[in-house]
């Protein structure tokens, strides 16, 4: 066998190896807790998970109009949106409130009503919290999702406008299926947000929210 | 032979007069398949798969030697959506076009019938910046070959059916981003008829 015939099969042989694999997938396995731990109904503890599936896209979103919330729904809704690879969450803001999947609203969280699990968030210029009520067995959601931003200091402050913004991104992380604060810190769904966007440990999150079966199927009473 | 081919190719595409009588043209429509672009895997796996799309071709060649040997350059255009699936359920992932340049070799095989095998460039460009294509489309090298049958309709005019495969490897920036690696294999064949001007 002749140098160049060899190495046209060496060639041949290496290009084809090349040519016949196929891409890689990441491992993902930075990820939080994202379901929520209950006292079960039959005793023992209850798994709630939960996302917007196919059929219950767009998710509709209302958001008050006060303090900017529209703009901010806006912009955290294309930011979600921007986290997923597949499609697997689309919303979209809509004017009437009874129609909404997803009602926020510019004022502190009423108290709390038996059946509602509450994730708060604080920062010094804002405050946030989202009700997730679920039936009394554990396997609805029961919608509209009410979320609530509360301005603490004034809006027209550079500080507050940048804690509604986050703050509402980390709400609206709340209503899409992360029903859990992340440990760190530099993540957007941390009880007390300091960053101001998802980090790749959020979107990982998030994305594998949307490919585990849910325990809840949304219902609108 | 390369020196002859991109001498061919220049003098085609600034359509020099003397060798405008030696120049082939064609134009031709169909539909192309590819397999898929990525499969991935959260907690089952998914595939990424464009739909099968229609497909405008054209280009020109001019001879090389004297054995029936062609150098040509072709241009193509397909238009479709893709699709996720997983669990045996789709996603529309929404609109996406690919371009290709292609310069090839062809001559002949038995009458009618010619072979064809070339090289270029495959871009593709998504409607919407989002999903696998955030950060926007992608290019990559291609190899095709194939195989066209002509029939003459015309003093100066064949009809023209074209059967290509070409392979390229697919990735993008977003992929990446995401912790992908290496690359996908995507193969497209594609079944096209048009017109050209004939080889007479």
């Amino acid at each position: 066998m002749s140098a160049v015939t060899r190495r046209l099969i060496l060639g041949a042989a290496a290009l084809g190896a090349l040519a016949c694999g196929d891409i890689a997938s990441p491992e993902r396995t930075d990820l939080y807790e994202w379901r929520l731990f209950v006292p079960g109904t039959g005793g023992g503890t209850d798994t709630l998970s939960f996302f917007w599936s196919q059929s219950h896209l767009p998710v509709r979103i209302w958001a008050e109009d006060a303090a900017g919330l529209p703009g901010y729904a806006e912009r955290a809704i294309g930011i979600w949106e921007s986290g997923f690879l597949y499609r697997e969450f689309r919303g979209e803001m809509v004017s009437d409130s009874s129609t909404a999947d997803v009602l926020i609203f510019a004022n502190s969280a009423p108290n709390l009503v038996l059946g509602v699990h509450r994730l708060h968030s604080m920062a010094p210029e804002c405050s946030g919290a989202t009700d997730i009520e679920v039936s009394d067995d554990h396997t609805q959601l029961l919608i509209p999702v009410r979320v609530f931003i509360d301005p603490v200091l004034p809006v027209d402050q550079p500080a507050t406008q940048t804690c509604l913004a986050l703050t509402t991104i980390h709400e609206l992380g709340h209503a899409l299926g992360i029903f859990q604060h992340s440990p760190n810190p530099d993540d957007i769904m941390f009880a007390n947000p300091l960053v101001e966007a998802p980090s790749e440990r959020d979107r990982g999150t998030i994305e594998a929210v949307y490919h585990f079966p849910p325990t809840l199927e949304p219902v609108r009473p | 032979m390369p020196k002859a081919i991109l001498s061919c190719l220049l003098l085609l595409a600034v359509g020099a007069p003397p060798v405008q009588a030696q120049a082939n043209y064609f134009l031709r429509v169909g539909a192309v398949g590819a397999s898929k672009l990525l499969k991935d895997f959260i907690t089952s796996p998914i595939t990424v798969k464009q739909s099968i799309a229609p497909m405008v071709a054209f280009g020109g060649s001019l001879p090389v030697g004297t054995k029936g040997y062609r150098a040509g350059l072709e241009a193509s255009i397909e238009s479709g959506s893709f699709h996720s699936t997983e669990n045996g359920v789709d996603t529309d992932l929404g609109t996406l076009r690919t371009g290709a340049l292609t310069a090839f070799l062809e001559g002949p095989v038995v009458d009618r019938l010619r072979w064809n095998v070339g090289l270029g460039g495959i871009a593709y460009r998504p409607a919407e910046d989002s999903g696998i294509f955030a950060q926007g489309g992608t290019t990559s090298f291609l190899a095709a070959a194939g195989a066209d049958y002509r029939h003459p309709i015309h003093e100066k005019w064949d009809v023209m059916a074209s059967a290509r495969y070409d392979y390229h490897r697919f990735n993008t920036d977003e992929l990446e981003a995401r912790g992908f690696s290496h690359s996908q294999g995507v193969g497209r064949v594609s079944l096209t008829v048009g017109i050209a001007r004939g080889l007479r």
